[in-house]
């Protein structure tokens, strides 16, 4: 019995195969539109994955709390006595001084993002020569000397040379040299950043002696790190205290944001697709009801035209969603998801040239295939099952 | 009693009244029998032919083949008996047009009930009807005549006790027509049950011991003397 119905199984399955074969032209046409479909789906999935992954393990290493001034609801540079008051705060372990801006580069129409440390201070400060692809972070007596990002690199020309120049506010210009160059695993935060002696930067901006852009906070114990941020709020309450879990958040819901937008005029592209195969299959040609009617009266089931449509329906949605999700790693892995750059990457001119590695959980796949292969299979089996139940003289018409 | 139809009766709304098809039709056919039913268009012998087959549900009425009422059966068991008692053939062409000939004739030997020379039967058939040349043509390449003839090649091919047959020989010339009243008579003679419903009165008059009845708005007679 069981190798009876494997048996009319197999035959059923030759049938719905021959049939999409003889309908080669529309099946093949249907296999494509869904197949574009699950690839734009599935790579807004995997490079929001991968940039969220990315995000996360190089936002690993930046500081545990930021503190910036504002004023009328503005950052505005904090003053380095604030350190005293840190101090008395149990808890903290170290607070280093930082200027952090933007340098606009009319020439290239590029904002670089400049950030002055006190590298010697920083408690990872040792560990960013393992961020850098060559070269070494110049130490605090070493003026003039930058470590830069992969784009900056390029957009200044810097394979050829090593010394470039930036203007201060009074357009006089400070000259710098390359002392290394950030590893490219690190490009979503390096990519357009010019990292220098905290009195280079203090130099570069004009900003004066007892002032900084922020603090950068390291606390004894991570897990304390709300509660220090709590008294830190309260000791002084002109200060905006940031959290790297509160910037990792930030990350995780611009990408999250951006990738959901883009989600959302996908998930519109497919429930059009969803109406038109509905409205395809429910409108089943005459010469479809006529082939449905004919199947019945020569002695088949309802459940194997039902079976058929669904073996028909399950190859061209397996088929879209392999060569779909294929398509979408490899848009992603070798093509770095060019499509998407301008919608995920954001603003910049200068946007990095990640190396992604997608990853796709299984809940993701599952997801895109309830969007897609359940809808579809719906919008082909009921309407076939709806003529199958018809009875089949009147679909002859007799 | 191979079919045995009991009161059958089948109507149809036509603009706002009900208008009877089949009118209390009652019907006894033994095996081997060979029936014509005469009637103009419209009479109900094409609905009768449905309601026979299983096609379509009566209103009220008894459908009976083989001592098994039609519409007591699950889907499955109808189509079964569909699959493997009945031959049909229709008075248009009802031939899947993607399929070639010999795929279309295949067709009710699918599932499981593919016996090994199949092939080799269908193209005996095809023979039989004219047409052994065209078992790799597509129903497009071939008149209205040849498809008839295709279709009721397919009919034989799971050598089944009954042929229901609608028109049979509506498109086919003079010479066809012979051939294929001659197949008809030759599986007659082994034991195949035949209801061929048709307007033609001459076709009654070229089957040997054919049991011949009209039908007129519904209601079927005997013509037997």
């Amino acid at each position: 019995m069981a190798l009876k119905n494997i048996e009319k199984q197999l035959n059923i399955l030759d049938y719905a195969l021959s049939s999409l074969w003889r309908r080669r032209a529309k099946s093949f046409s249907i296999l494509l539109v869904f197949a574009a479909i699950i690839f734009l789906l599935a790579s807004f999935q995997m490079v929001t994955q991968s940039l969220s992954d990315k995000a996360k393990q190089v936002l690993a290493y930046t500081p545990e709390i930021t503190l910036q001034k504002m004023s009328a609801g503005r950052q505005e540079a904090i003053p380095l006595a604030y350190r005293e008051q840190l101090a008395g705060i149990f808890g903290i372990r170290r607070v280093v001084p930082r200027i952090w801006g933007y340098y606009f580069d009319e020439v290239r129409l590029a904002n670089y993002t400049v950030m002055g440390m006190e590298l010697e201070n920083m408690p990872e400060g040792a560990r960013l020569d393992a961020s850098l692809a060559n070269g070494k972070m110049p130490g605090p007596e070493a003026r003039g000397w930058v470590f830069v990002g992969h784009s900056i690199k390029e957009a200044l020309n810097l394979d050829e040379r090593y010394t470039f120049s930036l203007f201060r506010p009074d357009l006089t210009l400070k000259a710098f040299t390359v002392s290394g160059e950030f590893s490219r695993d690190t490009d979503i935060l390096t990519n357009d950043l010019i990292v220098m002696n905290l009195a280079d930067a203090r130099d570069l901006y004009g900003i004066p002696a007892g002032l900084v852009t922020d603090f950068c906070v390291y606390v004894a114990n991570p897990k304390e790190i709300d509660t220090i941020a709590k008294k830190i709020s309260t000791a002084l309450p002109s200060v905006r205290v940031l959290t790297r879990p509160q910037i990792q958040k930030t990350y995780q819901v611009v990408f999250g944001w951006r990738s959901g937008f883009g989600s959302i005029c996908l998930l519109a592209a497919l429930a059009a697709f969803v109406i038109l195969a509905w409205d395809k299959a429910s409108g089943l040609s005459p010469e479809e009801r006529r082939e449905i009617a004919i199947l019945k009266v020569l002695g088949w089931e309802t459940s194997d035209i039902l079976a058929t449509r669904f073996w028909e329906s399950l190859i061209v949605s397996g088929l879209a969603c392999i060569l779909g999700m294929t398509a979408a790693y490899i848009h992603v892995v070798y093509f770095a998801a060019s499509l998407f750059r301008p919608v995920l990457m954001g603003w910049s001119v200068l946007r990095p040239d990640l190396h992604l590695l997608p990853r796709m959980a299984a809940g993701d796949i599952l997801l895109i295939l309830a969007f897609t292969v359940i809808p579809y299979l719906a919008a082909t089996v009921i309407p076939a099952w709806r003529s199958a139940t018809v009875p089949a003289d009147s679909a002859l018409g007799g | 009693m191979i079919i045995e139809c009991r009161d059958l009766i089948k109507t149809y709304p036509v603009e706002n009244t009900m208008v009877h098809a089949v009118n209390t039709v009652n019907l006894s056919v033994n095996k081997g029998d060979f029936l014509v039913i005469l009637g103009h268009s419209g009479s109900g012998k094409t609905t009768l032919l449905s309601l026979i087959g299983g096609l379509t549900s009566p209103d009220s009425g008894q459908v009976f083949i083989d001592g098994v009422e039609n519409w007591q059966q699950s889907d499955r068991a109808l189509s079964t008996m569909r699959n493997s008692k009945i031959g049909f053939i229709f008075q248009f062409a009802s031939l899947i047009p993607t399929l070639s000939v010999m795929e279309n004739i295949l067709l009710p030997l699918s599932f499981g009930r593919n016996p090994a020379g199949s092939r080799e039967l269908a193209l005996d058939i095809l023979a039989q009807v004219g047409l052994a040349d065209k078992a790799r043509a597509f129903p497009s390449q071939l008149s209205g005549g040849q498809q008839r003839r295709v279709s009721i090649a397919r009919s034989f091919i799971n050598c089944p006790d009954i042929i229901l047959a609608d028109e049979p020989t509506g498109d086919l010339d003079e010479e066809t027509e012979k051939d294929i009243l001659e197949l008809f008579r030759g599986y007659n003679e082994q034991g195949t049950t035949f209801v061929v419903v048709t307007h033609n009165s001459d076709l009654a008059a070229t089957q040997k011991g054919a049991r011949v009845f009209s039908m007129r708005q519904g209601v079927l007679s005997s013509q037997d003397a």
